[in-house]
């Protein structure tokens, strides 16, 4: 790929190796990527193995989406960057690595060719578009949109009108895509499963198993390869694993608690944190957290334990994902207004981290 | 006048409940005309600016916001019902500024409590509260809607106590609360004179009849003068319900439970005014039976929440997760108990505040400043749950800020616009 020169991306070049000094920004020491956005990063995504390589996409309030090469020695170069005219909400690739396609506040969402690095219009909603995913069926292909509009609308992105359009009974908060399965999770608790075969259908509106407002879902999949559920986090430090069809609903789901704070320390009030983003190890099936607290926590939902707990950055973390082989786990520190505008500092830097996940993610127990 | 637009309020006219100040018929219709529109419709449209407006808000006056939505949701939404949400932000303005003092005799926010108090089972109750809150106590309206209230309930002696501490409070304005003082006293009395008109057997209480042709019991020593037995209605002077300023008659204290209200008389008989009672917690305001909201149940911060790490799903529904409302000095059961416990133990006395109510979570709230010191384990969420749950919808965190950007562009548009104005009129000046 070549390089885009574009405006904005300051002096690129040479990754960071890392900080020497233990300052709270980045305590876990991991790498970070040269030229972050200038405002809070709202979603990562890794390009998919049909790509050589690594690159990796992340869209920010700052109304941009940019794009890096991430090389095997760790080191990041900015390749390219797209404007919205809103803040970019999420962003997701497609099956073949050769497009991005971006969501944003602006109700629009965007097909950017990196090859060309022509973005266009393909999508328009109501309201602003909280989630994008590809859909790479045997008989179709297009993009799903989920807006506040309370629809979820399908795109071929050659025709300027959906394929089809779902109404949902609230406004979309977060969504999921593995094929055949789509999960999309709304305000005020809504939880929907759609089946994507033939044509996306709903399938089954579910109770939900938390109490508080969803944020992020994610799906994971079965030793078949096959989707089978989602974990689903919420604003009140706490994550549901939810099985579609499990043999015994009521010992198979669960949920625990995470992002908290002084666990054992009873004097104290317990301080309760966002969940910001779930990503599955897409090798070991163990999952990722992230929360407003400013930590990442790993887990393994079949043994029901935690792997790991991050130190505390001096931020919330808005983001996270793996690359295709699992070996690379992103993170973003940036303000997630979870406290509203008055701890908003425009002036405070927006990171992501990179940070080898070949290890610490390996499942506790085999089965 | 049947014009086209007048036939269609004709149509829903029981679907329309009425308002105190009446309805502007304008709005009205559009309301009545826009109910079947899709979710883009104008009112979906106005009410999310209110709801944004509600979170974005920065000014001094956050009550006019508030005051302004109810408002509308009240004349767009004729039939009331679930959607207009217009219980919902009524608990929620009435509980977010109960701690401000510059509020608690603002007329509107008197009203917005009065409006709260009349869509809840007990609206005593809420009044008062208020009162020993401080809330509406220099405001006719509040003092007037209590009065109402307890006249609804047949309690006319504590209606006009009620009045009768309005004026003592010097309640404004003065001139309506007493217009409305006499208008319950008129009532009052034709009540009484209708009641004694009809069938005195009806009555729980005997009404002491005045027996005719009957030997009356000269009274008197040296001269037997017949002795004068008014009852009913004679006692009365007849002249605009006025109450009669004679020394009470025989019997007169017996009568029905309507007591007439005599000036002169010594208020031995009934309850003196409304005791100021120290409210610990306010008492429920409504049985919220079938509407499960979550946020409701997770803001019930108690001991009996497990401490320990266990998954506590969903509390057990037998026992009642939060502290049950005890006031002070009084027994723990305070609904009234028709039914002797110890002669039928089928039915308990009702446990107060079994639902999540607003005035429960004010309860909470001042539990909770008590717990903290108590030291058990309290939980404490991090992020700004007031802005996000404020309204009738809530909101994410992603959508508070895109309100803010939003507000921002519209703002640097209009900046521009008059930047351009200026640049224009500076041109033309030259």
């Amino acid at each position: 790929m070549s390089i885009f020169g574009s405006s904005g991306f300051g002096t690129g070049g040479t990754g960071v190796f890392g900080s020497t000094a233990a300052d709270s920004h980045n305590p876990m020491k991991d790498i970070e990527v040269t030229s972050p956005p200038d405002d809070s990063i709202s979603c990562l995504a890794f390009s998919p193995p049909s790509l050589p390589g690594n690159f990796l996409i992340g869209g920010s309030w700052a109304n941009d989406v940019r794009c890096w090469e991430v090389q095997d020695n760790g080191q990041t170069v900015p390749k390219a960057q797209q404007m919205h005219t809103g803040p970019v909400l999420d962003a997701c690739w497609s099956d073949d690595g050769s497009k991005v396609f971006t969501a944003s506040c602006d109700k629009t969402a965007k097909m950017w060719d990196l090859n060309s690095n022509q973005a266009m219009q393909i999508a328009q909603h109501d309201g602003p578009i909280k989630a994008i995913h590809w859909i790479k069926a045997p008989n179709y292909s297009c993009i799903m949109t989920g807006s506040w509009d309370k629809t979820l609308k399908f795109w071929d992105t050659r025709s300027p009108n959906p394929m089809m359009s779902l109404q949902m009974p609230e406004r979309c908060y977060c969504a999921d895509v593995v094929y055949p399965m789509a999960v999309v999770a709304t305000a005020e608790r809504g939880l929907i499963v759609y089946q994507l075969e033939n044509q996306p259908s709903e399938f089954r509106r579910i109770d939900s198993p938390l109490k508080h407002q969803h944020r992020c879902v994610a799906i994971f999949k079965d030793k078949q390869n096959k989707p089978t559920g989602f974990a689903l986090g919420s604003i009140e430090g706490r994550v549901a694993i939810h099985y579609i069809n499990p043999p015994n609903p009521a010992k198979d789901n669960f949920t625990f608690k995470c992002h908290r704070s002084n666990g054992t320390n009873t004097t104290t009030p317990q301080d309760i944190y966002a969940v910001n983003a779930i990503s599955f190890h897409p090798v070991h099936g163990t999952l990722a957290t992230v929360g407003s607290d400013g930590r990442f926590s790993f887990w393994d939902k079949d043994a029901r334990t935690k792997l790991k707990t991050s130190e505390q950055l001096d931020q919330p973390i808005t983001a996270c994902c793996f690359n295709h082989n699992g070996n690379i786990f992103a993170y973003a520190s940036s303000y997630d207004w979870s406290k509203g505008h008055e701890y908003y500092n425009p002036q405070k830097k927006n990171y992501i981290f990179l940070r080898n996940a070949a290890e610490e993610l390996k499942p506790r127990n085999k089965k | 006048m049947a014009e086209g637009g007048d036939v269609e309020w004709e149509l829903s006219k029981e679907n329309i409940q009425p308002l105190r100040r009446g309805r502007a018929i304008s709005a009205l219709h559009q309301a009545l005309s826009q109910q079947q529109d899709g979710p883009n419709s104008v009112i979906n449209q106005q009410r999310q600016a209110f709801e944004s407006e509600l979170r974005i808000y920065d000014g001094d006056d956050p009550l006019d916001v508030w005051d302004r939505y109810i408002k509308w949701t009240e004349q767009t939404f004729p039939q009331g019902g679930k959607e207009s949400n217009l219980i919902t932000l009524l608990e929620q303005v009435v509980t977010r500024f109960t701690e401000e003092k510059k509020y608690h005799n603002d007329p509107r926010y008197v009203d917005l409590w009065i409006k709260f108090a009349e869509n809840c089972p007990e609206p005593l109750d809420i009044y008062r509260y208020m009162q020993t809150q401080g809330i509406g106590v220099t405001q006719a309206s509040f003092y007037i809607a209590w009065s109402d209230e307890y006249e609804n309930q047949g309690n006319c002696l504590k209606a006009d106590l009620v009045y009768q501490e309005g004026l003592k409070k010097c309640a404004e304005p003065c001139d309506k609360l007493l217009q409305f003082h006499k208008a319950l006293q008129a009532r009052v009395s034709r009540q009484v004179m209708m009641n004694v008109e009809e069938d005195d057997s009806d009555d729980e209480h005997k009404q002491p009849e005045r027996v005719s042709l009957a030997n009356l019991k000269h009274r008197g020593k040296k001269k037997a003068i017949v002795p004068v037995n008014r009852t009913g209605a004679a006692i009365k002077s007849v002249s605009g319900g006025l109450p009669s300023r004679g020394a009470p008659v025989h019997g007169s204290t017996s009568n029905s439970r309507l007591l007439i209200f005599d000036e002169n008389k010594t208020q031995s008989a009934g309850p003196s005014e409304p005791k100021l009672e120290v409210w610990m917690a306010p008492p429920t305001s409504r049985t919220k039976e079938n509407e499960q909201r979550s946020e409701k149940w997770c803001d019930v911060k108690v001991p009996l929440k497990s401490k320990f790490g266990h998954t506590v799903m969903a509390p057990p529904p037998v026992k009642p997760t939060f502290q049950p409302f005890v006031e002070s000095d009084q027994p723990p059961t305070m609904t009234p108990c028709k039914i002797n416990p110890t002669v039928n133990t089928v039915l308990t006395a009702r446990k107060p505040c079994r639902e999540e109510t607003p005035l429960k979570r004010l309860q909470e709230h001042h539990q909770q400043q008590k717990e903290t010191e108590s030291g058990k384990p309290q939980e404490q969420s991090m992020y700004c749950k007031e802005l996000l749950l404020s309204g009738a919808t809530e909101f994410c965190f992603e959508e508070l800020r895109a309100e803010r950007y939003f507000k921002k562009l519209v703002h640097e548009s209009q900046e521009e616009v008059k930047d351009q104005k200026d640049q224009a009129s500076a041109s033309v000046s030259n």
